[in-house]
């Protein structure tokens, strides 16, 4: 499995080829935590439009 | 506080301590000791790492940021998810594979002695002082609000964190921490839901909301950008995510969580756990802190809360100036009240003129009420120019004290213990590990058996606790040097990350070249520090960026043929 941002995969350490238990790859992880981060700040932006 | 609230207070702390010590059996080596025998799930790793980072200081000061200073705050850890990706990406595969018990042993593989000795040096110097003050700040507050002697309250902390971190280690720290942790949420979110209950009759969500925006409380995010600003979309996304990539990787409190997983795998899940809930976590506290605020203006609140600096005016020579601040306060309170009571009549009523009016006469007391929290400023500063001009870190528990049920009072003053016991039971596991590994074990090689390894690790433990203590004790007599000690972190940070990073992606870079770039760096950044306003969160990025750059510089100078002598990371 090639990581995210490309890096070639490498030999097997304690469980490092294992895939996420959720969404298939640690790519889709990495993803799912970006998206996260930028649902909260439009969410922020919102907040901030109801200060005075 | 009522004594149910002492009986619950000390029963809680003493579950607690007994759980750490029931959970401090087994320990047969250092693996064990120091990283809980790599057998953690990644669900514990998530709970130990966050409530590492989340000290007794973060449940006290952040409520009272939320309060004085709105949710702004909150962008401070823009940076971190981002942080969580890249360090699962490089740093976890790279710890584990090369099966290092600290991240400074790295260096030493992938570089030379001298590097790991540097960044050793500069963890055991930086963490072993903020672990005092880690003890001390939390302390000090607890004994202000509980009438206690300061340096009893920080020997209480101490000695708790001793009998199971001593004895049990990392293992018993983890399991403590996520008990702990779980504990403290629960009981901040039972606190949430009250206040939000108390609140009066006709003030609902919408008309929360409405007062907290009014008061410019809501600013969450604000977009200019201005390096002398620390909360701001831009310095919480960047130099946040300098910081926090150099606290959870090049920081042992926080390598030695994440490295307790079972696998690659289960320390990536709770590192990307942490990632995931951290923001809406800190939003949540400080989102507690603007509920308290909007609690307060419909009851009366002291003009000052830290009620150590109140009793020095009350006693000083201004006191004629500060009982006529409070009297000011009082009569405040009543007009406010007033005020709220038209602004909502206005409101249910449906009346838009009315309620613009109202709530611009709302407003106008909020300002009057700060500037007279101004004045009370200018009298501490005016009786003791070094004395602590703010009182957010007493905002929550005053509130706490006055406003919750008999009971729950004496479960939140035990979590702010336990969230102390959390991180500093982490430090002084990381401070260990350091130790034993990177200056201990090297300076005596040879064979150890391993009892005599964990002997070492249980006393190494005991005086690192004694120190810190020892340190929390005498920090109220250092005065501006305390101011220092905090920033050690961000002075030394950056450099630290600079020297991973080059190790983590400069290949062809060497021990000498990242050793000579590493002093330019920290140069660098005690330059910044001694002349410029540049906030320091900005420090991280000076000192990574400039690390490399230097490195790279000194490589290219040096006539050695690269590759001949290079270790290469394994």
């Amino acid at each position: 499995m090639s990581e995210a941002g490309g890096r070639p995969p490498e030999r097997e350490a304690g469980g490092e080829q294992e895939p996420p238990p959720i969404l298939g790859t640690w790519r889709n992880l990495y993803a799912l935590v970006a998206a996260l981060l930028v649902l909260e700040i439009l969410f922020f932006a919102w907040a901030s439009r109801l200060n005075r | 506080m009522t004594p149910l609230d002492w009986w619950v207070l000390d029963g809680v702390l003493a579950a607690f301590v007994l759980y750490g010590l029931w959970r401090s059996r087994g320990e047969r080596d250092l693996t064990d000791y120091l990283l809980a025998g790599r057998s953690m799930p990644w669900g514990m790793v998530a709970l130990s790492v966050m409530a590492t980072q989340a000290s007794a200081i973060t449940f006290v000061a952040t409520p009272g940021q939320g309060f004085a200073d709105g949710l702004r705050f909150v962008q401070f850890y823009f940076g971190l998810p981002l942080a969580m990706i890249v360090l699962c990406v490089t740093a976890i595969p790279i710890f584990r594979r090369l099966g290092v018990f600290t991240a400074y042993e790295y260096l030493e593989s992938r570089f030379d002695g001298k590097t790991r000795t540097l960044a050793a040096a500069l963890f055991l110097l930086q963490r072993g002082l903020a672990a005092g003050l880690g003890i001390y700040a939390p302390a000090l507050v607890l004994s202000v609000l509980l009438g206690w002697d300061v340096r009893l309250t920080c020997a209480l902390i101490g000695g708790l964190v001793a009998l199971y971190t001593v004895s049990g280690g990392s293992r018993a720290v983890s399991y403590t921490q996520a008990l702990q942790f779980t504990v403290i949420l629960g009981t901040f979110g039972f606190v949430a839901w009250r206040i939000a209950a108390g609140l009066p009759q006709g003030v609902g969500w919408s008309e929360t909301v409405s007062l907290a925006g009014l008061s410019g409380r809501l600013n969450a995010l604000q977009t200019h950008f201005d390096p002398n600003d620390r909360y701001n979309l831009w310095s919480g996304l960047i130099g946040g995510f300098f910081l926090q990539l150099s606290y959870f990787g090049a920081d042992q409190s926080q390598v030695g969580r994440y490295l307790t997983g079972r696998s690659v795998a289960q320390s990536r899940l709770g590192l990307l756990f942490n990632g995931l809930v951290k923001v809406p976590m800190q939003f949540g506290i400080l989102s507690l802190g603007v509920l308290v605020f909007v609690a307060y203006l419909f009851s009366a609140s002291p003009v000052w809360f830290d009620p150590a600096a109140r009793a020095r005016l009350a006693a000083g020579p201004d006191a004629a100036a500060y009982h006529a601040l409070e009297a000011r306060q009082q009569a405040l309170d009543v007009e406010r009240q007033a005020r709220l009571a038209v602004w909502l009549a206005a409101r249910h009523g449906r009346d838009a003129a009315g309620e613009h009016a109202a709530a611009n006469a709302v407003l106008e007391a909020e300002r009057q009420q700060a500037d007279l929290r101004h004045e009370v400023t200018g009298l501490i500063e005016r009786r003791d120019p070094h004395a602590n001009q703010s009182d957010v870190n007493y905002v929550f528990l005053t509130f706490v004290l006055g406003h919750l049920p008999i009971g729950w009072i004496g479960l939140v003053f035990a979590c702010v213990f336990a969230a102390s016991m959390n991180s500093s039971s982490a430090e002084l596991n990381a401070l260990t590990s350091c130790t034993v590994i990177d200056v201990v074990k090297r300076v005596r090689a040879g064979p150890w058996t391993p009892a005599a390894e964990l002997w070492v690790s249980r006393l190494v433990t005991f005086l690192w606790t004694a120190f810190a203590v020892a340190f929390a004790e005498s920090a109220s007599h250092l005065g501006s040097l305390v101011e220092a000690v905090n920033l050690l972190g961000s002075l030394f940070y950056g450099t630290i990350l600079g020297i991973f990073l080059t190790a983590f992606y400069l290949k062809r870079i060497r021990g000498t070249a990242v050793f000579v770039g590493a002093l330019v760096a920290e140069a660098a950044v005690l330059a910044c520090f001694h002349f410029t306003h540049l906030s320091f969160l900005w420090y991280n990025v000076v000192g990574c960026v400039l690390v490399p750059a230097v490195a790279r510089l000194v490589e290219a100078l040096s006539r050695a043929p690269v590759g001949s002598t290079e270790r290469s990371p394994r």
